[in-house]
């Protein structure tokens, strides 16, 4: 029993995957689990083969991700089209960096550059302000003292309900009104203040004890010291974790500036991109460079700060 | 004396009122005018033949007809039966293949945080570079899956997968699951942390093996990650949009026409908004009563 319990206890409780191998061999200094090794060795080769088994299983899924990258090395878009249906779209004899230089150099037949610019700015603004309007809300609806505190929480929750899509050709009719369309800003306004983050950051500033804040304010700080020297450097996980779901969001926006952005200037990526599709005869090389152009700087910080990424999705679900 | 600090308290607690609703203030603004306004400015507008730009016909109420003509269009009810097949082709596929991944990579001990990254790697793919990857995949008749069908099948007549309406709309189906499993993945992963030890001891104690420990143990204990996934997964096929639009306009044959996609074609490419108003009240309802649900199931079950 007590082998069946440390070959099952093992692999849950590790934190780094040598850990978890050294637990599973009963690799330990104690010399009666050194005997013990030979028991467990079964249970070990199933481990290993679960391991080559899920491995095998995850290239596959992240197939169509290799085939984007390798495609868009090739610089003749009939070899795109040529080699898509067999093993050959996995491989590039003789890469070329042509096709990112065409799409993102000077003489450019389409702006990639700027549209990949306009991204970087709805998205940076949106995350500015959503983390700005957010705190200071939940801050404001948990500390202040004025009334209606509750209901004003109740109503921005219950707002949660309307499906952003319900909303987008009402809101375009009003955007063309007030003369907002086609703009950076039009882009960025309408998602700054969303109830779920409110929310988020509400849960999480109810979690600083009352005491910290108590004192700052015998110490004379006020209301709005408090919450930007106290409440919000106390909370870096939260704005790690909104800045990584909002960013996202507003990277892949679609529906939105599809409807409400016309000129190049304002135009982002994914519509860009999506353009692509109107033409019959596609430029197969232009389009996977410029998909490998807007997938790059999301997968560098997937990559760099990955457990962060997976954490925040988490988050955005149990404390949603 | 007395007075003083008397005067002094209430005008620090003047400045800090001003404080407070200055820092309410944006939210309520920016709530009010892009999520409230445009909301409530539906109810009217679904009445009339409000076009999104100034138009020569002009505009006047129309009662009921948005509603009327909506209800007895074809088109609309075949998006609210492809967004329905769409939602019990995807809560399977979707679901299931990220509760089974879940459950593997949960006791994973060798490359645990490879295998799980590599997992989520489709989540954090743009779903516009996902439409360009899978039409690749798709394409007619020298796509990859086409050549794979005709390896393993000989004499397989090759398909257009996302030009034939049996066939387009499983298509879609399959690469948002490959897109967006990875979210239902994370939330099972959390779900299954909270299932005490002690559980698969007792288990492996009565000689419970894998399967029936699945059954027992670990299939109850996620009731409700279950109900939360089902019900965001719900939601988010209601919402299908970006895919369509891009890979098949709801095409072929409106075999693949959605409800958003039918609100946009109305208002956006036939400037009608009173029109596509009408079908945004629609579709708020439908996602309402998909909460509602949601909300009524968890109650029932608490009892």
């Amino acid at each position: 029993m007590t082998i069946k319990k440390t070959a099952q206890r093992g692999p849950i409780n590790t934190d780094t995957d040598r850990e978890g191998a050294r637990r599973i061999t009963g690799h330990r200094k104690n010399p009666m689990m050194h005997q013990l090794k030979h028991q467990l060795q079964p249970r070990m080769r199933i481990e290993y083969l679960k391991t080559f088994l899920l491995l095998l299983l995850a290239l596959i899924i992240i197939l169509p991700l290799a085939l984007l990258f390798s495609s868009s090395l090739k610089d003749d878009r009939y070899q795109i089209t040529a080699e898509l249906g067999s093993l050959k779209a996995f491989f590039v004899p003789n890469p070329s960096f042509n096709n990112y230089i065409e799409i993102l150099g000077p003489k450019a037949p389409v702006p990639m550059a700027r549209f990949f610019l306009n991204s970087c700015i709805v998205m940076a603004g949106t995350v500015v302000g959503t983390l700005v309007v957010s705190t200071m809300t939940a801050y404001a609806l948990l500390r202040g003292k004025f009334r209606f505190k509750r209901i004003i929480m109740t109503g921005i929750i219950a707002l949660y309900i309307i499906p952003a899509e319900a909303i987008m050709l009402p809101l375009l009719f009003l955007s063309v009104k007030i003369h907002l369309s086609d703009t950076y800003i039009i882009q960025m306004l309408p998602f700054m203040a969303s109830p779920i983050y409110i929310f988020l950051f509400h849960q999480f500033f109810k979690e600083i004890p009352a005491s910290i804040a108590e004192s700052a304010q015998i110490e004379g700080a006020s209301f709005w010291k408090i919450f930007h020297l106290v409440f919000v450097p106390l909370n870096v996980p939260a704005l790690v974790t909104v800045t990584i779901l909002q960013g996202m969001e507003s990277w892949n926006q679609y529906l939105w500036p599809l409807l409400v952005v016309r000129s190049e200037n304002v135009r982002p990526m994914t519509v860009a991109i999506a353009s692509f599709f109107s033409t019959s005869d596609i430029y197969w090389d232009r389009l996977f460079a410029a998909s490998v152009v807007m997938m790059m700087p999301i997968l560098v910080l997937y990559l760099a700060f990955q457990k962060y990424f997976i954490a925040s999705i988490a988050s955005s679900a149990v404390k949603g | 004396m007395k007075k003083e600090p008397e005067n002094k308290l209430s005008r620090f607690s003047l400045l800090e009122s001003f404080q407070e609703l200055g820092m309410l203030t944006p939210a309520l603004i920016l709530l009010a005018l892009f999520v409230v306004t445009p909301f409530i400015m539906s109810i009217p507008l679904s009445f009339t033949n409000q076009k999104l730009f100034p138009s020569p016909i002009p505009v006047k109420i129309i009662g009921l007809r948005n509603f009327r003509q909506i209800l007895s269009d074809r088109e609309f009810w075949q998006a609210i039966k492809n967004v329905f097949l769409f939602t019990l082709m995807i809560l399977p596929t979707q679901c299931g293949f990220a509760l089974l991944a879940a459950y593997f990579l949960n006791k994973q001990a060798i490359m645990k945080k490879t295998l799980r990254a590599m997992f989520f790697l489709p989540f954090i793919t743009p779903m516009v570079i996902v439409t360009v990857i899978w039409a690749t995949i798709y394409k007619y008749p020298t796509g990859l899956l086409n050549s794979f069908f005709q390896t393993v099948i000989p004499r397989f007549q090759e398909i257009d997968w996302l030009g034939n309406r049996h066939t387009a709309l499983t298509a879609i189906v399959f690469l948002s699951a490959w897109q967006a499993y990875g979210f239902q993945m994370v939330i099972y992963l959390a779900g299954l942390q909270n299932i005490p030890e002690e559980l698969y001891e007792a288990a492996a104690i009565d000689g419970a093996g894998g399967w029936k420990r699945f059954i027992y143990v670990t299939w109850p204990g996620l009731k409700n990650t279950t109900i939360f996934v089902l019900t965001i997964t719900t939601i988010q096929a209601l919402k299908l949009f970006t895919q369509v639009n891009i890979l098949t306009h709801g095409g072929p044959l409106g075999s693949t026409n959605t409800l958003v996609h039918y609100m946009y074609e109305a208002g956006f490419i036939g400037q009608k908004i009173g029109y596509s108003a009408a079908s945004s009240i629609l579709m708020f309802l439908l996602v309402f009563a998909v909460v509602l649900a949601q909300r009524l199931l968890l109650k029932r079950m608490e009892d």
